[in-house]
């Protein structure tokens, strides 16, 4: 009875609004069980790893895995290759790095016939040489040496047909008939299959021009204006010491680009470790470290 | 009220999303971003190691090291390592001592390499111990024999 009496006298109360507001610490709670939610899903999904959903450490490398037919995939394939291994040097422009790689655009060098240009991929290049009135006095690894002829081809095309070059694609089959060309010196599957993983491991050693930084048989001795190493490329005769196999072959992978400088106010160093991972197949990768680990020194023991 | 929650909620979902991506993907960067992470870790840490109560002959070895190894990076780098068995050391001094320019010769490189050892059984002996205990038996009795060979060299002397 009191309660309908109080009902009575509340119906002259304020009017109240028919919904209540939602309390603050719903929406707080919310966003909480909301967080809680999204960490489960991502963990769930493997944290999104790339590991799980995109194995490729950039969106050129995973350019490489596209379909590949027709003259504009071809053309998109090349430009991939050449941001993910030649830009790094000679510039996404085709421009050129000074100190460290001559232009390619408007090159002579790019001019010539197919083979004088795939041999430099293949087999690198050193020493002394003229682009475009400028002299260049440079090393480059057989950075091309490890891909295979579809790349290189597609690669070469595309630097002779961009920034301005125009001097047509090359085929796949022009790049096999190079390599047969100028591989007098490597060695058969066959005879591969006969040697020692040193004796592989040196043939790695040679097939990807790693002397030409780090001298014959790794012995050292060549030059790198302004790095902090002596100016010196290291030799690698003391790798044994110094790493795990592990450890070396992932340095081999992963390469060093910044080279730390003798004076930090002078320019880059011209010569610097490239990165590896992906050219050099993984027995390669194994066999050449066999062959480093076999260089140290005999009788060589500093006491600890 | 009841278009403000339609508006809320898928905002709020995307921001949880996106914040929870986010706390796994900072520590995800590329390789050399990640060596990068790991050494800037470890230089954040203190520059010296109070050596007072290191035998003396260790403390020498400290001098060696402070002097040798601030030539290339700073001296947190090693101190605050997650480095600490023989071997780790081992290989480490050697691989910078064969640097070319490194200026650390053989003499040198052992006296660093037994402060390293020595230090790392006193200051890291967690660390150490983690380490040893994962080996496996015969490796882990060549370990403690070199950390015990330091010891032995400088303890009491």
């Amino acid at each position: 009875m009191n309660d309908e009496l109080n009902g009575c006298h509340k119906s002259d109360s304020e009017p109240a609004a028919s919904h209540a507001p939602v309390p603050v610490w719903i929406f707080a709670l919310m966003l909480v069980l909301l967080f809680l939610g999204a960490v489960y899903f991502d963990y769930h999904s493997g944290w999104f790893d790339k590991q799980v959903y995109a194995p490729y450490p950039s969106a050129n490398e995973l350019a490489l895995y596209q379909p590949k037919s027709g003259a504009a995939a071809m053309a998109a394939h090349g430009k991939a290759v050449y941001e993910t291994v030649c830009g790094i040097c000679h510039g996404a422009d085709g421009l050129g790095k000074p100190g460290q790689a001559p232009p390619l655009a408007g090159s002579e060098w790019v001019a010539r016939d197919v083979l004088s240009l795939a041999r430099v991929p293949l087999s690198g290049l050193n020493g002394t040489i003229q682009v475009k009135g400028q002299q260049w006095n440079l090393s480059m690894a057989p950075m091309g040496a490890g891909l295979s002829d579809a790349d290189l081809a597609a690669v070469l095309s595309y630097i002779r047909t961009s920034w301005g070059n125009n001097y047509g694609a090359v085929s796949a089959d022009e790049l096999k008939a190079t390599r047969a060309a100028i591989s007098g010196n490597v060695p058969s599957a066959a005879e591969l299959a006969k040697m020692t993983p040193v004796e592989r491991g040196h043939a790695v050693f040679q097939k990807y021009g790693c002397f030409q930084c780090h001298g014959e048989n790794a012995k050292g001795g060549v030059g790198n204006p302004n790095a902090k190493t002596a100016e010196l490329v290291p030799s690698l005769i003391y790798v044994a010491d110094g790493y795990t196999k592990a450890e070396l072959v992932a340095f081999i992978s992963r390469g060093e680009r910044n080279i730390p400088k003798m004076n930090p106010a002078g320019p880059e160093p011209p010569r610097f470790m490239p990165h590896w991972g992906g050219l050099i197949a993984t027995n390669e990768l194994s066999d050449l470290a066999d062959f480093l680990f076999s260089l140290k020194p005999k009788g060589e023991d500093v006491g600890f | 009220m009841k278009t403000k929650i339609a508006l809320f909620l898928p905002a709020a979902a995307a921001l949880a999303l996106f914040a929870a991506g986010i706390t796994r993907a900072a520590d995800d960067p590329p390789i050399d971003a990640e060596t990068k992470a790991r050494i800037d870790k470890f230089e954040q840490g203190p520059a010296t190691v109070d050596v007072s109560k290191y035998p003396q002959g260790i403390q020498d070895n400290y001098d060696t090291f402070s002097q040798k190894c601030t030539q290339c990076h700073k001296l947190s780098r090693p101190i605050n390592s997650d480095y600490a068995s023989p071997d780790e050391w081992s290989r480490y001094v050697k691989r910078m001592m064969h640097k070319p320019g490194s200026g650390i010769d053989a003499t040198d490189g052992k006296k660093i390499y037994e402060f390293l050892v020595y230090d790392s059984s006193v200051r890291k002996k967690a660390m150490l111990d983690d380490k040893l205990s994962k080996l496996s038996a015969t490796d882990k009795a060549a370990e403690d024999a070199k950390v015990k060979e330091v010891h032995d060299k400088y303890d009491n002397k």
